[in-house]
């Protein structure tokens, strides 16, 4: 796991093509939101600040689809994922591996986009930025976990970049509900709901189970 | 007498309704260097990928190793180092760090000092802090043999060695082979190239479309003779599996 890890972020390291495109990304996202949903009071700002929770998750997920699309792109270049495969171990440390090094990345466009929320719809975070982190680290071990898995089963079929999100985006439902919920409540009345919580927590342990063991079969051919 | 290396019955790839490889039998002695030849398309490549693990048979029985591993395909994966037709490696990591990285996977337990050693037998220390993406194809060859030795592997199994490099790498690498199996390495290649199989080989595996013949030494190590069994088998693919099966 640990191999695979010090590899993925020693290449991003030397690219810094994934997370720059996520970042970027997830800027342009919260800039469309500001101008199509203004936070100002004139401008509805009361029913916008409603919705910030779930325009936050939605740059989340879309940032994070766009880099677990390139997460094992970058195998593919000389059959290096026939040369992970080839590792005599139990495959699902591997696929560890490859999930950390996304989340490591995820966690960082997090906090660059949660950052630029705050200051596009005046979002005071400081007071609960314990809380926030771990409900976005809790969203984020769901969205590399799950799409860790997917992304290594899109990456062998021909439209991967459309296979992906066609593969995650209905499985991340309840990562999204969890997140959006916990979020909202945070930031609307200063408690995290602990259902909200649990469903995070239990769908990530599952997702996390169940690519852990799914994995010696995705790496197949 | 020691048991063979690999153990091959009936062994078959479907690929849904299309056939890489029709039922084999086959058996490779230990400190044997078995040759693949036959045309793109035959089944080597499929075969090569069944013996490393990476791949698993839609039917028959496969054993690799003579560690009594049997079946279990980590087991096999952890006794053999796989050259495929590409490298392995990643570009934007150096020729050392890709080693380690092999290394690291393969549970080596001083993977840097292995890693070392590695491009020091090779002689490719000056290359070591060269990003793996701007080496040369021969360069990149030596170092793709490297991975597949940095676990010292009793079995290699090399997809297409020669091909891509020039007459001097191409050299170069014929005698690391024979270094390796002198060394008492068990080792099948696949290749085109006749006249480096019939310089290497003990004995030769010829696959046409899926169909097998195992041609004893006396051919193996004879160009002609090798050429010729290579044209029949082009000619007539479901003869040449007829009564040479070992």
């Amino acid at each position: 796991m640990w191999a695979v890890l010090w590899k993925d972020l020693l290449i991003e390291w030397r690219s810094r093509d994934r997370v720059l495109a996520m970042g970027v990304f997830a800027l342009l996202v919260v800039v469309i939101f500001h101008f199509a949903a203004p936070a100002g009071p004139a401008a509805g700002g009361e029913a916008t600040r409603e919705h910030l929770p779930g325009l936050l998750w939605v740059a989340y997920v879309f940032a994070a689809i766009l880099g677990l699309n390139r997460a094992f792109a970058l195998e593919l270049e000389n059959e290096a994922l026939s040369g992970l495969a080839l590792a005599p171990g139990e495959r699902g440390w591997i696929y560890l591996g490859k999930a950390a090094a996304s989340l490591v990345l995820l966690v960082a466009v997090q906090a660059l986009a949660a950052l630029a929320f705050a200051l596009a719809f005046d979002l005071d975070l400081v007071p609960v930025l314990l809380p926030f982190s771990g409900i976005a680290l809790l969203g984020a071990l769901g969205l590399a976990s799950i799409g860790t898995l997917f992304s290594a089963v899109a990456v062998r079929t021909s439209y991967r970049e459309v296979m992906l999100p066609l593969l995650l985006l209905p499985l991340l439902v309840p990562v999204l509900l969890g997140a959006v919920r916990a979020t909202h409540g945070l930031l609307a009345e200063g408690t995290v709901p602990a259902d909200a919580l649990r469903l995070l927590a239990v769908t990530d342990a599952v997702f996390l189970i169940v690519s852990f063991l799914g994995f010696e079969y995705v790496l197949d051919e | 007498m020691s048991p063979p290396a690999i153990v091959a019955r009936g062994l078959e790839k479907r690929f849904g309704a299309a056939v890489a490889l029709r039922p084999l039998d086959l058996e490779v002695a230990a400190g044997e260097l078995v040759v693949v030849l036959g045309p793109n398309g035959a089944g080597k490549t499929t075969l090569l990928r069944m013996l490393a693990g990476l791949s698993r048979p839609s039917a028959g029985h496969l054993e690799v190793g003579a560690d009594g591993s049997g079946g279990d395909r980590r087991a096999r994966r952890r006794g053999v180092g796989l050259v495929a037709h590409a490298s392995l490696l990643y570009p934007a990591l150096t020729a050392r760090e890709n080693l380690v990285l092999a290394g690291r996977l393969f549970g080596v337990p001083d993977a840097e000092g292995r890693a070392d050693a590695l491009l020091a037998e090779a002689e490719l220390e000056a290359c070591a802090s060269q990003r793996a993406g701007a080496l040369s194809r021969g360069l990149a060859q030596r170092v793709a043999i490297a991975r597949a030795l940095v676990h010292d592997p009793p079995i290699l199994l090399l997809d297409e060695p020669f091909s891509g490099l020039d007459p001097r790498a191409a050299e170069a690498l014929e005698a690391r082979l024979a270094g390796l199996h002198r060394a008492g390495r068990t080792i099948v290649a696949s290749t085109h190239d006749l006249e480096r199989a019939a310089s290497l080989a003990d004995r030769a595996l010829l696959l046409v479309r899926g169909f097998a013949a195992l041609l004893p030494r006396e051919v193996a190590r004879s160009r002609a003779a090798l050429e010729e069994r290579y044209r029949n088998g082009l000619a007539s693919p479901p003869r040449l599996a007829v009564g040479v099966r070992p």
